[in-house]
């Protein structure tokens, strides 16, 4: 079996995982990031996507909101190219209690939150579509950020320094040594084939399952409770600007425009399982009553998709489990060699994407010193890869590529605007024909059709450029067509049952891809995928 | 961070809880929720299948407004080709105002772009039309005098072969008010338009008298431009400018019976006042506009329900021509059918080829312009095919812009179809 | 009122069932006005005639697998119309092909026996009339095919569909050509028109033929013309010297669209009325009659009266049957009782996409006539009735056809003479 060492193994690779591993990359340490899925799959890729000013915590939990706003400010500079410059309002509806606003702009002064109240009707001159009923509405420097393309370019960044970055490679084992642990044990998903992983200090930076990690290697105690909750992606951009309820932290309380959807989340279950994806009724029901108290019409615009998000809400003393949205959002850095005696061993778990940059700057400094050698961290200042000339995402980049050459360029997804290079470049680039993994590169069929049109273009042209087999090609769009089953049957009603019908026809009807040579049914097709 | 909500200012008309330009807006832009990428659209356009210059109505309409931000700068300027026709959304089976998202991001487009200082001119008829009518002949001849063209084009961007009408030479509101008409107590309210007005002031004559002949009074307004050439061209402040003058002027003759009725003999003029100015102009909420909508009515289109509840006079004598009928785009996009077949059909001896093409190309103004004229022929081709091949002698059409552009290009005589009621009547 | 136009029957809906509708109410002397919000959806289906295709195994005769179907379904339309009608209403369309305005183009096939067609992606899919153009696809002739694709059509993929065949138990293989289009975005329209050339045929059939082997049938993807598909498709074939066939692909669908031309023409040439972009809004009725329907049109509502009404309006597909966010659905074009949805709480949808889902079978409640419960002298065809999965059972053109024969004949057996203004 392969053996591998390294300086720093960090095991999960979202947005903080990556980001200590790119902080260790940049310190000059040689890192492995490892995850047993895609990067991004976990937390990271399934929340809305927004960068926080912090006003949200401004009045609840001032500490978190300074933390925001700081982090809030680098990151728009170091990852530039991941941001969409959105801006935001914090909005006092009917539903809120006028008297927050007053406290909000106060917690916004005390933590250093630019905040700045405009008149309504100017709110509304901006976005025409927001409920004409609010009473005060407040401008804060709210952004989105497109995960994937952070975390995919840390990781580009880490392997141009000699860092190793496995996606699809599951940590089976902790490799323990007495009081020290010393690696870890890898299974590449496809393959089967094992990797040991030799490391002097091991990063559980695994988020929701961070317990599980701790549990690998022996440490007990580490409890992180999942917080599920639902997001929904209406088709098109009712806003164009972030808008939060002025109130105490709730569910439904912001929409968030990223890329050509809005998103309204979340809600806030307690599960026991951090692949819990159940999404409920109920929850549906809440979410689109909450959006039509921000827009009012919200209920006729178009649902698109629904995915779960799990929190990792970390608790270090006995709690109710419940209400888990009253657990600290703030991060929690275990440094195991404190706490229970195991050296070589980190944990940081809890927190929130807005600050993933610095719960990996304080995971660092940590692992530095039991390096025993403490470098400086460059992460606030060094721009990652792709946003070196400092310039925010607009949303009519893909649209002005296309537009430059409108008769060159074959779209293979069109409501994504992606054509036949970019896709094929992907698979040269990624060495993967997983459409799953592609369609979150490229957003491919995360349009309103849904991949009604491109994912048989997109099969088809594996097919020819991989020497995938029938088999493999046909499987791949079995499996495709499930798991977008999956996030658009329980928001299906409207306009997008509408699109799902055409769908059907052309799957069902033109195709007839059910009757395929052995067609996996769906109970298989779930068992494969991941 | 978003501007305005892109519409310079505050596009609504103030007072009374009347909603902002922004919503009326999203009235367009919210329908591209119900595109579900069909491709149906696609194959109706004119224009995308004939010039890859235009990416085609799903791409510029439902597709690329979820990537359009209001206040950011526009990318695509392809949208600019899209002609205006409206076949998109009339063949649309899910109800997307294609034709209406890409007017307002071509409008967008310009704003930033700037305005060529052809389209602020040949989106004026009522001027070229001012201009032009005292100095009829001199006039006639340079549009006719190849130097002149040419330097029409390089200069003005007007293709040196493009159909430019001749001027009369007089005023059809001049023959109007020489001609009131006869007292019958049932009024109607004639919206003529500039092409009638002086181009063809006799189209205008034939209207009257049908009308006459039918019991009407009319009334003719003293009235001007619809906005519709403004609009097509991007320039919508200036056309919401001109279309509310038109409805001020108007309404006072509805406003206070119930039962009178506007009419018009140019198709594309009397859609901007049903819908297109509304919709497109975000005037949703102008009450005088909304009530002259409401009231507004085709030639065609009154004379067929009058016919439907046994009021037409049908005293027809025998037309014996063998006619071809092109219905234009924006008679269809009134989404009211062909009713000038119906009424042929009442005519003895007239025998009628229903064309199927799509569009004649001109789209207005479109087919003037330098860049677009040979696109417009393209799109026309089909057309003139089925015309010349039909055996038919003329060819009836509601629009005169088509008119002149089926004559140029395919040396037939055009007329609207009220010309073979008006010949059969024998008035 | 003001704005209405009175008829003898008006239908709501411009796809194959309102068309089929509309042209035999027509055909029988009744003044028939079809109101169609858009095209319909002929451009997108593949214009085969499918009648019964699974139940749920695959469908050899549809005459014994109807008669089944039925028994197990007594709410499936096809119980209420019967074989016989499908036939007829089969033969009825084969002739108006063939009469049609594209020359020499026809149908082939009997809806006694399935002929196994290539779908896009190679699998073998069951229809009982078909397209000549794609007649020559049939698996049962055993022959040898090259599927032939262009990286121009990003709408078919060859290899792809080669190779499932092949799986299937067809002698496949594929081939790519060469075809220079003005754009990258290039679809089965575009492409078809070209095929209306002869020049380019000859020269497309030129280059193609370089690259085939003897013994082998040729299959192409849906673009063999649009104006003339029969001398499109004859002459390709001839000048390859072997058997040529299409294969419907993504939308818009080429053959879909022939097939909306001629039916809208044999509308035409009966003398009814087509008003596109006529979508209906309201209606109004007297007790339990609808009088008339209000559409849209510019300006103000357009209102069409007749003493009979066929709604031929489509599903949830078309928008004419809603689900709303509050789970509830509704007819939205007359407001008419729904049959088939499940109870609220129930389940709406199941996980397993591929299996059949509780909102399939949802459509406007019918009586044992398929007149609409509630309003005696609406008449219900295609999508719009309950109890069918045309799209996973193969059965949409056939009950498009035998419904919209169906109501065309009731309505003119009840008919007196014909009401509204005198011609």
């Amino acid at each position: 079996m392969a053996t591998l060492s390294t300086d720093v193994l960090v095991i999960g690779g979202g947005a903080t995982g990556a980001g200590v591993a790119w902080d260790a990359a940049l310190r000059g340490y040689d890192v492995v990031l490892v995850d047993r899925a895609d990067l991004a799959e976990g937390t990271s890729g399934r929340f809305h996507g927004l960068i926080h000013s912090g006003g949200r915590y401004a009045v609840k939990d001032p500490d978190a909101a300074k933390e925001c706003i700081h982090e809030n400010r680098i990151i728009k500079r170091i990852a530039a190219d991941c941001i969409e410059d959105v801006g935001g309002f914090f909005v006092t509806t009917p539903w809120d209690d006028p008297a927050y606003a007053d406290r909000f702009i106060q917690g916004c002064r005390d933590t250093d939150v630019d905040c700045e109240e405009i008149d309504a009707a100017q709110a509304l001159r901006e976005e025409p579509l927001l409920n004409p009923d609010v009473s005060r509405v407040f401008r804060v420097p709210d952004a989105n950020i497109d995960v994937w393309k952070t975390v995919w370019s840390m990781a580009r960044g880490i392997q141009a320094r000699g860092g190793r970055v496995l996606p699809y490679h599951a940590v089976v084992a902790i490799h323990r040594s007495g009081d020290q642990v010393t690696g870890a044990r890898l299974r590449g998903a496809g393959t089967g084939e094992e990797i040991d992983v030799e490391a002097r200090v091991t990063v559980n930076a695994s988020g929701a399952w961070a317990g599980q990690v701790a549990d690998m290697a022996g440490i007990e105690g580490v409890r992180v409770l999942p917080g599920r909750g639902i997001m929904i992606a209406m088709n098109h951009r009712l806003v164009n600007t972030c808008v939060n309820r002025c109130q105490m932290p709730t569910d439904g309380d912001i929409i968030v425009p990223i890329r050509t959807v809005c998103v309204i989340g979340t809600t806030d279950e307690h599960t026991e399982d951090p692949d819990d994806h159940t999404v409920y009724e109920s929850e549906v029901d809440k979410m689109l009553d909450d959006g039509e108290k921000l827009v009012p019409g919200f209920r006729q615009a178009r649902a698109m998709r629904v995915w779960t998000g799990v929190r990792p809400l970390f608790e270090d003393a006995k709690a109710s489990d419940t209400e888990t949205r009253d657990v600290t959002r703030a991060h929690a850095l275990l440094d195991h060699a404190e706490r229970d005696g195991v050296q070589g061993f980190v944990t940081i778990t809890g927190g929130k994407l807005t600050t993933f940059r610095l719960m990996a700057e304080d995971t660092m400094t940590a692992v530095s010193k039991h390096l025993g050698d403490e470098r400086p961290c460059t992460t606030a200042t060094e721009p990652l890869p792709g946003s070196e000339a400092g310039e925010h995402y607009h949303l009519g980049e893909r649209l002005s590529r296309k537009e430059a050459r409108l008769a060159d360029d074959q779209l293979i997804c069109e409501c994504e605007l992606v054509p036949r290079w970019k896709l094929e470049e992907a698979v040269q680039r990624r060495a993967t024909t997983n459409l799953d993994d592609i369609r979150r590169l490229l957003r491919l069929g995360m349009g309103p059709c849904q991949g009604g049109f491109c994912i048989y273009r997109a099969t088809g042209i594996l097919h020819g450029l991989d020497g995938l087999t029938a088999e493999q090609a046909d499987e791949s769009l079995l499996h495709f067509l499930q798991e977008r089953w999956k996030g658009v049957w329980p928001i299906l009603y409207g306009d997008q049952l509408r699109q799902a019908r055409l769908d059907d026809w052309i799957f069902q009807g033109v195709l007839d891809v059910e009757h395929l040579p052995a067609a996996i049914p769906a109970s298989q097709a779930e068992a494969t995928a991941s | 961070m978003s501007g305005d909500g892109g519409m310079g200012g505050d596009g609504g008309m103030g007072g009374n809880g009347a909603m902002s330009g922004g919503v009326l807006e999203e009235l367009m832009r919210g329908s591209l929720d119900h595109c579900v990428k069909c491709t149906i659209c696609e194959t109706q356009c004119p224009v995308s299948n004939v010039t890859p210059l235009f990416p085609g109505p799903k791409y510029a309409g439902p597709q690329a407004e979820r990537y359009r931000v209001s206040g950011e700068p526009s990318v695509d300027s392809s949208v600019d080709y899209c002609s205006g026709c409206g076949i998109c959304s009339m063949s649309c089976p899910q109800g997307v105002k294609i034709a209406e998202i890409n007017s307002q991001a071509r409008n967008r487009l310009k704003q930033q772009k700037g305005f060529p200082l052809r389209d602020r001119i040949i989106t004026r008829p009522t001027w070229l039309g001012r201009a032009g009518t005292p100095v009829a002949p001199l006039a006639n001849l340079t549009i006719d005098f190849k130097p002149f063209r040419i330097f029409g084009e390089k200069v003005l961007g007007v293709h040196r072969n493009a159909a430019a009408p001749e001027f009369a030479g007089r005023r059809f509101s001049t023959w109007a008010k020489k001609h009131p008409s006869p007292p019958t107590g049932k009024k109607i309210v004639y919206f003529h338009n500039c092409g009638t007005e002086y181009y063809e002031p006799w189209e205008g004559e034939k209207v009257m008298q049908i009308l006459e002949h039918n019991g009407f009074e009319v009334v003719v307004p003293k009235q001007d431009c619809c906005g519709l050439p403004l609009q097509s061209s991007g320039l919508f402040d200036d056309a919401r400018k001109v279309v509310l003058r038109l409805a001020r002027a108007l309404v006072p003759y509805v406003r206070d019976d119930p039962d009178t009725l506007i009419v018009g003999n140019a198709t594309s003029c009397t859609l901007m006042l049903k819908r297109e100015a509304r919709e497109i102009l975000s005037l949703e909420d102008d009450p005088d506009l909304k009530l002259v909508s409401e009231r507004t009515y085709d030639i065609c289109e009154l004379l067929l329900e009058l016919h439907d509840r046994g009021e037409l006079k049908t005293d027809f004598n025998p037309v014996n021509e063998h006619i071809f009928y092109h219905a234009p785009c924006q008679q269809q996009g009134h989404w009211i059918g062909k009713p000038a077949l119906e009424l042929f059909a009442l005519i003895p001896g007239l025998e009628v080829t229903e064309g199927n093409a799509r569009c004649c190309g001109i789209a207005g103004t479109y087919g003037l312009k330098a860049e677009k004229y040979d696109i417009a022929m393209a799109v026309g081709a089909d057309l003139f095919g089925q015309v010349k091949t039909s055996g038919a002698s003329e060819v009836a059409c509601d629009s005169e812009t088509c008119r002149w552009q089926i004559t140029h290009a395919t040396g037939h005589k055009s007329v609207h179809p009220i010309d073979y009621l008006h010949r059969a009547y024998g008035l | 009122m003001r704005g209405e136009l009175h008829y003898d029957a008006v239908v709501i809906g411009a796809g194959t069932a309102g068309l089929v509708a509309g042209a035999r109410l027509a055909e029988g002397g009744a003044r028939v006005c079809v109101l169609a919000k858009g095209v319909g959806s002929t451009h997108l289906a593949p214009a085969t005639i499918d009648v019964l295709g699974y139940a749920p195994e695959r469908v050899t005769s549809p005459s014994a697998a109807v008669e089944e179907l039925v028994a197990a379904r007594p709410d499936h339309p096809y119980a209420r119309l019967g074989f016989d009608a499908i036939a007829e209403a089969v033969r009825w369309f084969s002739e108006r092909v063939a009469a049609g305005p594209l020359p020499e183009y026809r149908y082939v096939g009997d809806v006694e026996r399935n002929i196994l067609l290539p779908t896009a992606v190679g699998v073998l899919r069951p229809s009982a009339l078909v397209p000549e153009t794609m007649a020559a696809g049939d698996a049962a002739s055993r022959e040898r095919v090259c599927i032939v694709g262009t990286r121009s059509l990003r709408d078919f993929h060859p290899a792809l569909c080669a190779a499932n065949l092949r799986r299937a138990g067809v002698d496949a293989r594929s081939v790519d050509i060469e075809i220079d289009v003005d754009r990258a975005d290039q679809n089965s329209l575009g492409l078809a028109r070209r095929f209306d050339d002869p020049a380019w045929r000859a020269a497309f059939a030129g280059r193609l033929a370089l690259k085939l082997q003897a013994h082998e049938s040729v299959g192409l993807p849906a673009m063999l013309g649009l104006r003339d598909p029969h001398g499109a498709w004859s002459d390709v074939q001839h000048r390859l010297g072997r058997a040529v066939f299409e294969i419907p692909t993504l939308p818009p669908s080429v053959p879909g669209m022939r097939l909306y031309e001629i039916l809208r023409s044999t509308l035409r040439r009966a003398g009814g009325r087509f008003v596109l972009g006529a979508e209906v809004v309201s209606c109004d009725r007297d007790g339990s009659r609808v009088v008339s329907v209000a559409t849209r049109s510019a300006g103000h509502d357009a209102h069409y009266a007749a003493p009979w009404f066929v709604l031929a309006s489509g599903g949830f597909g078309s928008g004419a049957i809603e689900l709303d966010s509050r789970w509830a659905t509704h007819d939205r074009i007359l407001g008419l009782p729904l049959r088939g949805a499940p109870e609220p709480g129930a389940p709406r949808f199941v996980s397993d996409y591929l299996a059949e889902q509780p909102m399939a079978r949802v459509g406007v409640a019918v009586d044992g006539e398929l007149r609409a419960e509630g309003a005696e002298n609406v008449m219900v065809a295609g999508a719009a009735l309950p109890g069918a999965v045309p799209w996973r059972e193969g059965s949409g053109e056939g009950i498009a056809l035998a419904s919209g024969s169906h109501a065309a004949q009731l309505v003119l057996a009840r008919s007196g003479a014909p009401a509204g203004a005198a011609a």
